[in-house]
């Protein structure tokens, strides 16, 4: 029995210590302002207002610099352990994925999938942190040179947690693709060095994450109605206060009816040692809502470091 | 008198080789110390560094072939700046007291002939510019231009556990 509950010890303890946190996905794309200066953009008429955004594809489709930039980048990322997801691919998959929803009926009634309108708005390329490039040749008589800049975006935070920018050297004939190759390998270094402080910092402080919560309209109280002796929003405040790394957090907006938290710092493992993201963080608030105030929720994430939870209903 | 000669001769080179090893040993201390300078010369191929590193010697010789040491020390520990065109280059590690923490991997590893020869190449065959020997004193300053393969000695320290990957954690 001794021996059995020793090896049950030894196997848990080694498989807390071999817990590897969620690593995020990193994609290349090209800036707006990239985008906008060469044409490649949409436009859309919103409420009576044109609202422009970047066409992805056809910048893809039409211009090889920016495949060449992205393809040197992904190679680099690659070699240091980290393979990109690649902005191309993801587009193509996203297209194949939503031909296939479409014609997919069951085997046994025909049914077909169900996908609602909130599902067909999160259907975009995305990646849990977002490399931005931008260049522009500048031309001095028969010299050129390259300014570059490469900014590494939170998709969740909104912060740049890396950058890298600079103007090459002035060359005479030296054609775009090498000038744009030189400046992708001159600053890669600096860039990575940049994203291995961001990823300590979250190793040492948890990750940083954006919570919402909202409330459905059916809901009879607000976050302003009393509950376990204070108001909910003070309830959902400490609860936040409690299960955050060294309690940081900022309240940056509450009303009655919405809260919203950022930099909020959560830790990487959950009690028994799992690996967990915003998802796995926020279940533990909808729980405690339900527990202990009977509250429904309805929890909704976004890649790793974003959630929203509407209270009220399911 | 045949063997004065000898003895003679022998003493002198016990006193040459003797005089060449603490030469060395100095410019090893000048390492130690961070007695160079790493200044950026173009951006190299994919991996590598091409950089000029200034060191210091009394033998012009020992202070060109110390600059690879000098060359691997400063990418791992000091980085470099940059200049117009070329940017600098953050060192591999940003743990200050790495040097250190891992004194006995360092210690064997910048032994002369030691495993960072690897990585590191003169460019030119270790020719030095006029321009690049400066009489300082009783000492010469030289600047070699050498090609460090970053990617290959970043992946080794890697591998070694001396510096942390960016996957680490992961």
């Amino acid at each position: 029995m001794k021996k059995i509950l020793l090896i049950l010890t030894l196997f848990l303890s080694i498989s807390e210590t071999n817990a590897q946190a969620k690593k995020p996905t990193i994609m290349v794309v090209p800036s707006d302002v990239w985008c906008n200066q060469r044409g490649y953009m949409l436009e859309f008429y919103n409420q009576g207002s044109i609202v422009k955004v970047p066409d992805y594809k056809t910048a893809l489709q039409e211009n090889s610099n920016l495949l060449i930039a992205i393809s040197k980048i992904n190679e680099l990322m690659a070699t240091r352990g980290f393979p990109l997801k690649n902005l191309e691919s993801a587009l193509k998959s996203l297209e194949s994925e939503s031909a296939e929803d479409a014609m997919l009926s069951s085997k046994t009634s025909g049914a077909s999938v169900v996908e609602s309108p909130i599902d067909k708005l999160k259907k975009t390329a995305k990646a849990d942190i977002i490399i931005q490039i931008t260049w522009n040749v500048n031309t001095m008589g028969p010299k050129h040179s390259v300014t570059f800049n490469l900014q590494g975006l939170d998709a969740y935070t909104d912060k740049q947690i890396a950058g890298a920018s600079g103007t090459g050297s002035e060359l005479i004939g030296s054609n775009l693709p090498v000038m744009l190759e030189t400046a992708v390998l001159s600053h890669m270094d600096n860039f990575n060095t940049q994203l291995m402080s961001h990823f300590d910092d979250m190793f040492a402080n948890g990750r940083e994450i954006t919570l919402r919560l909202k409330k459905w309209d059916s809901f009879k109280g607000d976050f302003e109605t009393e509950y376990g002796g204070d108001e909910l929003g003070n309830q959902i405040d400490n609860w936040v206060k409690n299960n955050t790394v060294k309690g940081r957090y900022s309240a940056t907006d509450t009303t009655e009816n919405m809260m919203l938290f950022e930099q909020v710092r959560i830790p990487l493992y959950d009690g028994s040692g799992k690996a967990i993201d915003a998802k796995g963080w926020a279940k533990g608030l909808q729980k405690y809502l339900k527990d202990t105030y009977k509250i429904d929720s309805k929890l909704m994430t976004k890649g790793l470091g974003q959630a929203s939870i509407v209270v009220g209903e399911k | 008198m045949k063997n004065l000669k000898h003895t003679l001769t022998l003493f002198f080179l016990v006193l040459i080789s003797t005089f060449g090893i603490a030469q060395q040993r100095k410019a090893n201390k000048d390492t130690e110390a961070w007695r160079y300078e790493i200044e950026a010369v173009q951006t190299g191929t994919q991996g590598t560094y091409l950089i000029k590193v200034w060191s210091y010697s009394k033998k012009p010789e020992i202070a060109a072939e110390q600059s690879k040491k000098n060359a691997i020390h400063g990418i791992i520990f000091k980085g470099f700046p940059g200049k117009a065109g070329v940017p600098g280059q953050s060192p591999l590690t940003n743990n200050s007291n790495l040097e250190e923490e891992k004194a006995d991997f360092f210690k064997s590893f910048f032994t002369d002939g030691g495993k960072y020869m690897k990585f590191v190449s003169l460019s030119n065959d270790g020719a030095v510019a006029a321009e690049d020997r400066m009489k300082i004193g009783k000492e010469y300053k030289i600047g070699v231009i050498v090609s460090v393969n970053v990617a290959e000695l970043r992946k080794d320290l890697e591998n070694s556990g001396v510096i942390k990957s960016l996957t680490s954690g992961f």
